[in-house]
């Protein structure tokens, strides 16, 4: 059994390992649908391949690059600069900003779209008030940007998005020990480039990859504002030339570049660890500032709430005000209890299924295991249409098999029990945001002091209890930001839902875009703003959570 | 240790959604959303005591369906427009339906020839022109819209939409590819801007004076004039609505469907034959037309009374499967023209 219980050499290749089986398991189970988009990926495309590269494929990938570097540009200027501000500095409504500057995370990027398309545009109020303020008579008077564009599109992504490097890389500085920070001050070095910034590095990256995921996965936002991405591509592909194999290539091909990225960063960060020895619980002093940056601060951390947030809700609400739509409240009841539910169970199975791919493989994995359940944790870089073909492709598999074999055992035949349940959707969710779990509570173990590890496996302790003593209570703030963010997203996840879901089983999201498809975005915006009102919740509980740890 | 209980209860609760189907229902997945289906199925129970139970989504559907195989418990298939029921055809998971009723209420050309999906309505795409600023009939041709004269005065959602894929495809199906071809080069080269948003959004940037002229379908039209918003009127009122190819001799204006069939394993044949009937008849047939300005596909139906207001066009009547067959290359020259 575990003989190793004493030994330091975790990686220690000559025992029987069955921790180790563990995450190799559920990293299978995790890359089924993405094996299945493989194996449709390997069919025939009847030589489109020639006739996108001759016309469209240049412009798909320009535009994905463009949008990418946009949206990370700015995630990482608001989502790292308000974090460093909160965690280091004292200034006026800094405890309120702390969770404030979560809440964008709960807005759907495509509705946002849709209610800054009517604010921005020509017709839209901000250019009429303009134009009646400056006296412009008409579109050739002034230049205003235009907000169906890939700008717009950086705009509109970067505020609802960036919360996923804020979220994490807050919980990273938080957690840096202070005496990093007391050495720096004894250099004279700026904390930020010299303690801050190296700490977090994989709380950052494991956030910018989640926005780089999203951001290349996206369809609903890219379409809206007509930015010929490969997402869009794909559907072009798919869709329109009803050719799924030629789809399921240009996705593998979107994958296998993000997952390039991916370990080209983990390569240059390799031999880099940063834990303090000492874990001295000291309180971080936050800097008091001087009254012209303690305007500029505020200001700073105001902007992402209020256009990723304020805005967006204000303008939803307008229009909610707007319809007159006979609106059922017990079915709109219904369908919130609904959301909070499947959100709920996706969030508690992303939970288990990304701690033991994460903590067990850190701590028993060889670097083969590490590799798979790194990998199984890259659902989020397929378009979610994509991935619940996949989804579905793996549970028709499941099902078949299990009918087939019940038939010849019992001799009674009877349909799946993967196939349009909940089950199948919590499957879904997991697979697709494995990587928010996986990637929060990854970025958290490299900040656990090793030799804590060691010390209590050298008093004799087995593997489970020191997880449970030692690392599980330490990544607790990692578990409850990964399971916020994961929570939030399965509440506005719309693609797989779409798809996946039972009969006569609606969600908030699935729910308004009934309307939204039809261009009704006052029949839409109440539901989404009822998708942001529970994205309170969690937001909330986690601020009360890490009040109640102090740290 | 409340946690663990709670994981020990959660296949219980998966059980409340299962996917066990009972006697009087009919397993619906649509591609039409359920607040313009609920109204139907709701007669539809009134009328027969059959259950509805709906998955809606715009894609995937086909999808979900090949991969259940003979464990679906889909047993009708509900779309908009042409291109996706012939895909459910395509994929081989519908099956041949016999139905006097259906085979009356429901003309030829709105049919798979072996009798495996309906059309149960038609929308048409149309041309909507500011009032103001172009003079009345100096549209009157799809064609038109290639000419000179309109250089940076049309407005145009994406190519790749399904709607001016389709309409792409029935310029393909009347003069041939190389033509087709050249048309959509001259109307790209005609837009006013980049395409962009959705048909309600084309209507908007003629009343706001970005563009003269668009391509809309013709229940938006009937959706703007008739909306809650005051504003959204006001776009309407600023556009003429012209029905293309009218002319003695010319084809007549594009036509596109929802439409249905049977899934090929469905397990209440019977019910969903039922609701395809149900959904050719007369009541229903007005509803398609109350509910959302659509044609109804019975010829011995009358179109509502609003739409026959803004009169009642000409149809192009090639075989509607046409325009799904010609929709990949359709697609291609989207792509080639950059539309």
């Amino acid at each position: 059994m575990v003989s190793n219980q004493i030994s330091l050499n975790i990686s220690d290749q000559s025992s029987l390992d069955v921790w180790r089986y563990i995450p190799v398991i559920l990293s299978v189970i995790l890359l089924c649908p993405i094996i299945g988009i493989i194996i449709t990926a390997t069919g025939d495309s009847d030589g489109l391949w020639w006739h996108l590269y001759e016309t469209v494929i240049g412009k798909y990938i320009i535009n994905t690059l463009l949008l990418m570097c946009g949206v990370s540009i700015s995630v990482l200027l608001l989502g790292v600069g308000t974090a460093w501000l909160v965690s280091r500095y004292e200034f006026t409504g800094r405890r309120i900003f702390d969770w404030l500057l979560m809440l964008p995370a709960a807005c759907p990027a495509y509705l946002v779209a849709y209610a800054y398309t009517d604010f921005f545009e020509y017709a839209g109020p901000l250019q009429n008030l303009l134009r009646y303020f400056f006296g412009w008579q008409s579109a050739q008077d002034y230049w205003f940007p235009e907000i169906r564009s890939l700008g717009g599109a950086v705009f509109v992504m970067s505020f609802v998005l960036y919360p996923y490097v804020y979220v994490l890389a807050r919980t990273s500085f938080l957690k840096s020990p202070s005496s990093y920070y007391e050495v720096a001050k004894l250099y004279n070095k700026n904390s930020f480039f010299y303690v801050g910034l190296p700490i977090a590095r994989p709380a950052i990256i494991a956030g910018l990859a989640l926005v780089c995921m999203e951001v290349i996965s996206d369809f609903g936002t890219v379409e809206f504002f007509t930015v010929e991405t490969l997402t869009l591509g794909i559907f072009n592909v798919w869709l329109g030339m009803n050719n799924l194999v030629a789809a399921s290539q240009i996705a593998l091909v979107a994958f296998i570049f993000i997952i390039s990225l991916l370990v080209i960063e983990l390569k240059a960060r390799s031999n880099r660890k940063f834990s303090d020895s000492s874990q001295r619980q000291t309180k971080i002093e936050r800097i008091k500032l001087s009254k012209l940056s303690h305007l500029a601060t505020f200001f700073f951390c105001s902007l992402p709430v209020f256009l990723g947030f304020i805005l967006p809700v204000c303008l939803l609400f307008s229009h909610s005000l707007k319809t007159n739509y006979h609106q059922d409240w017990a079915q709109l009841l219904q369908v919130v209890i609904n959301t909070i539910t499947i959100a709920g169970l996706g969030t508690i199975s992303i939970i288990v299924f990304s701690s033991l791919t994460a903590i067990i493989a850190f701590y028993r994995g060889n670097s083969f295991i590490n590799k798979l359940s790194n990998l199984a944790s890259t659902g989020y870089a397929f378009p979610g249409t994509m991935l619940a073909i996949g989804v579905l492709f793996f549970a028709g598999f499941v099902d078949n098999f299990y009918s087939i074999g019940l038939n010849t055992v019992i001799g009674y035949s009877s349909a799946g029990f993967l196939s349009g349940t909940i089950l199948m959707l919590v499957f879904a969710y997991t697979v697709r945001f494995q990587a928010v779990g996986y990637g929060s509570l990854r970025s958290g173990i490299t900040q656990i002091p090793q030799n804590l590890v060691d010390a209590s496996y050298i008093m004799g302790k087995p593997f489970n209890e020191t997880m449970r003593k030692i690392v599980l209570p330490l990544l607790k703030t990692s578990f409850i930001a990964g399971g916020l963010l994961a929570f939030v997203d399965i509440m506005k996840e719309l693609p797989m839902t779409l798809i996946l879901r039972p009969f006569n089983f609606e969600t908030l999201a699935t729910y308004s875009y009934q309307f939204a498809h039809d261009e009704l975005i006052e029949q839409a915006s109440l539901p989404a703003l009822l998708i942001i009102l529970a994205g309170l919740v969690p937001v909330i509980f986690m601020n009360k959570f890490l009040r109640e740890i102090k740290v | 240790m409340r946690l663990k209980k709670l994981i020990f209860f959660l296949p219980l609760i998966t059980i409340f959604w299962s996917n066990n189907s009972f006697a009087n229902e009919v397993n619906i997945y649509s591609h039409r959303q359920p607040f313009l289906i609920n109204p139907f199925l709701e007669e539809f129970t009134k009328k027969t005591g059959i259950k509805t139970n709906v998955v809606y989504s715009t894609k995937g559907l086909a999808q979900r369906l090949k991969a259940e195989g003979e464990n679906s418990p889909a047993d009708v298939i509900l779309t908009v427009d042409i291109g996706r029921l012939y895909i459910y055809e395509d994929y081989n998971l519908l099956q041949p339906i016999k139905s006097n009723v259906l085979d009356s209420n429901i003309p030829m050309h709105l049919k798979s020839p072996e009798n495996k999906w309906f059309a149960l309505s038609k929308r048409s795409r149309v041309i909507v022109a500011s009032k103001t600023r172009v003079e009345e009939n100096t549209i009157k041709r799809i064609e038109d819209l290639a000419k000179p004269e309109w250089k940076g005065r049309i407005c145009s959602r994406p190519g790749s939409h399904v709607y001016n894929r389709a309409l792409m495809a029935s310029i393909i199906a009347a003069h041939g590819e190389e033509k087709a071809e050249k048309w959509a080069a001259s109307f790209v080269n005609n837009l006013a801007r980049r395409p962009q948003g959705n048909d309600r959004a084309q209507v908007k940037a003629i009343f706001e004076g970005q563009c003269d002229i668009a391509i809309i379908n013709n229940y938006y039209f009937g959706k703007l004039k008739y909306s809650e918003d005051k504003q959204q009127q006001k776009w309407a009122e600023a556009v003429n609505l012209i029905f293309p190819n009218q002319e003695k001799n010319d084809r007549g204006a594009h036509m596109n469907i929802s439409g249905g069939g049977v899934a090929i394993h469905s397990k209440n044949k019977d019910n969903a034959i039922m609701l395809l009937e149900f959904l050719s008849e007369e009541m229903s047939q007005n509803l398609y037309g109350k509910i959302n300005f659509e044609y109804p596909v019975n010829p011995s139906i009358e179109p509502s009374e609003e739409l026959a207001g803004w009169g009642i066009p000409i149809e192009d009547k090639i075989p509607i499967i046409k325009i799904a067959e010609l929709g990949p290359l359709a697609q291609k020259i989207i792509d080639r023209v950059g539309w």
